[in-house]
């Protein structure tokens, strides 16, 4: 066995351990290379930047753990940048864990010892305000902080239950449910998952239908964004977007050439690249998972091209694209 | 009757719900907001059915003590398990779905607890795997061995350094081109293969509404 078929033949678990050690280096010592975001997400966050507490938006969850690694930090960076600008968020599932998925980004947001976060007012606690006939985003913040609430100094701001954040959730089925949503929200979504009936919930007496929606963002690892592009986009014109895993991004760039979509944030670069914008537009403090994420990816993608160029060397030096048949393969 | 029932059914559903797509008015609405409503519910049947037809063919291999056997246990009890502490289990009991959320999340009951320390890392970890066994794979199966196995190979290998910062660091031009080639020729490739589906799906499901395709009915009646 000459040095070619040695190198070829190399126990898979050396392979498995060098991803190891490139997947778990860069969380020590981060590389923090500036990413250039692209046309695609920039789409997206400049559609957001455009809209305000007059308009509304849905926030679809539609993974399941496997692609939370790509999906989550997404969401999560279009919820920061919704919160942000006090824009109301239906946030919808399209698979049964995504519904988990969504509380997790929800209590990523809201945890006290994350950077930036968010404080999140329940329903029941601004109750006084409602009865009060106070509705609108600047009246309930300016009645909650005159009833002596003040915002803790690193909170970004106020999340307002049934205003600035309705949790729908899962529903079967879920192309039937974006054409229900078509006619009225509350047809399919009667409540949130907490049980506050949505027609008690001044973001939804606002919007009563995808018909007053100005974005869908769908963060999926399914099918999903063709569900949201048929019945959303094409039967009424919602304007769709798109934060897909980096496997499917490829499948999804005829939607962005038709115009049928505002953006696509593909991968895990995809939700790096609306993370800089964030933090460069003062967003938020920190950069979030995503960009953490690009430096193992930087270094997983280049040892995956050595392995491959090292590996069509070997093939080739040892002549085995032309006689000799590789023995023991393992 | 076991096969024209259905057939009629799917013909005259499919014509209607066709028609109502193009028609603006009210009533068309209407009709359209009742099948949205009853679809669901409908739906629900084969879910019934399906729990049913799981739990008695597990229940079967358990019986006969069929090869491997008992990994049916592990499917019957969460199938089981973890719809009753979701659904019926009080919350006061450690039941329970997370009804609240965000910083006033209170709720760890065994559905929750299951979710977040069972179903999370298990999926998690399954879709970690893959990049271990991509690596492996990529090393021992992709070669240039033919000229269109190696555009494959560049184009992979220009794609995956311009998806990356540090392609950028090694040529300014690996984004550039790497977006060039998920712009144009993938798109070229995508869209002919989405507009082969969708006539293909078109041409399905006319055959299906107008009776000529009969598959679906899985041999009722004959």
């Amino acid at each position: 066995m000459n040095i070619w078929e040695k190198m070829l033949n190399v126990d898979r678990r050396w392979i498995f351990l060098l991803i190891g050690i490139a997947c778990i280096v860069p969380f020590f010592i981060p590389l923090g290379l500036p990413i250039l975001p692209s046309a695609e997400v920039i789409g997206i966050y400049d559609h957001i930047e455009g809209l305000g507490p007059d308009n509304a938006i849905f926030v679809g969850f539609d993974f399941d753990p496997g692609t939370a690694a790509e999906n989550m930090p997404m969401g999560v960076a279009v919820l920061r940048h919704a919160f942000a600008r006090n824009i109301p968020v239906f946030v919808t599932a399209y698979t049964p864990l995504g519904q988990g998925m969504a509380a997790m980004a929800v209590e990523e947001l809201t945890n006290e010892s994350s950077a930036d976060y968010f404080e999140y007012v329940n329903w029941e606690d601004w109750a006084a305000i409602r009865e009060q006939g106070i509705t609108d985003r600047a009246g309930i913040e300016e009645a909650w902080t005159a009833e002596g609430n003040s915002l803790p100094e690193n909170a970004r701001g106020w999340i307002f239950e049934g205003r600035d954040i309705a949790l729908l959730g899962y529903l079967p089925y879920f192309h039937l449910v974006i054409l229900g949503m078509s006619s009225s929200i509350a047809s399919q979504f009667p409540t949130d998952i907490g049980g506050t009936p949505l027609e008690e919930m001044p973001m939804y007496q606002e919007h009563k239908s995808l018909r007053e929606i100005d974005l869908a963002v769908t963060n999926a690892g399914s099918s999903a964004c063709v569900a949201w592009i048929t019945y959303g986009r094409e039967k009424i014109g919602l304007p769709v977007a798109f934060g897909v895993t980096a496997v499917m991004a490829t499948d999804y760039y005829i939607y962005i050439q038709s115009g049928q979509t505002v953006g696509q944030m593909g991968g895990l670069r995809g939700a790096a690249e609306y993370e800089v914008l964030l933090h460069d537009n003062g967003y938020s403090k920190e950069y979030g998972k995503a960009f953490v994420g690009m430096d193992v990816q930087n270094i997983a993608h280049l040892l995956i091209i050595f392995l491959v160029v090292i590996g069509n060397i070997a093939f080739f030096a040892g002549g085995f694209n032309k006689k000799t048949k590789l023995k023991g393969r393992r | 009757m076991k096969r024209s029932i259905p057939l009629a059914i799917v013909m005259v559903g499919g014509i209607l719900f066709i028609i109502q797509y193009f028609i603006p008015h009210q009533h068309s609405q209407t009709l359209f907001d009742y099948y949205t409503e009853w679809a669901p519910i409908v739906g629900a049947f084969a879910l019934v059915l399906g729990v049913g037809s799981l739990s008695r063919l597990h229940s079967h291999k358990i019986k006969r003590k069929a090869k491997n056997w008992q990994y049916s246990y592990a499917v019957l009890i969460p199938l089981f398990l973890v719809p009753f502490f979701a659904l019926i289990m009080p919350e006061s009991l450690g039941g329970g779905m997370l009804e609240t959320m965000g910083g006033a999340r209170t709720t760890q009951g065994v559905f929750d607890f299951t979710y977040m320390n069972i179903q999370v890392p298990i999926q998690a970890t399954m879709f970690s795997l893959l990049a271990f066994y991509i690596a492996s794979a990529a090393f021992r199966a992709f070669r240039a061995k033919s000229a269109l196995a190696t555009v494959l190979l560049l184009a992979a290998i220009i794609v995956m350094l311009g998806q990356v910062p540090i392609g950028e660091l090694l040529g300014k031009w690996f984004p550039k081109v790497g977006l060039w080639i998920l712009r144009y020729p993938n798109l070229g490739a995508k869209r002919a293969i989405a507009l082969g589906v969708g006539f293909g799906m078109l041409a399905t499901q006319l055959k299906i509404i107008f009776g000529v395709e009969r598959n679906w009915l899985g041999g009722a009646g004959e």
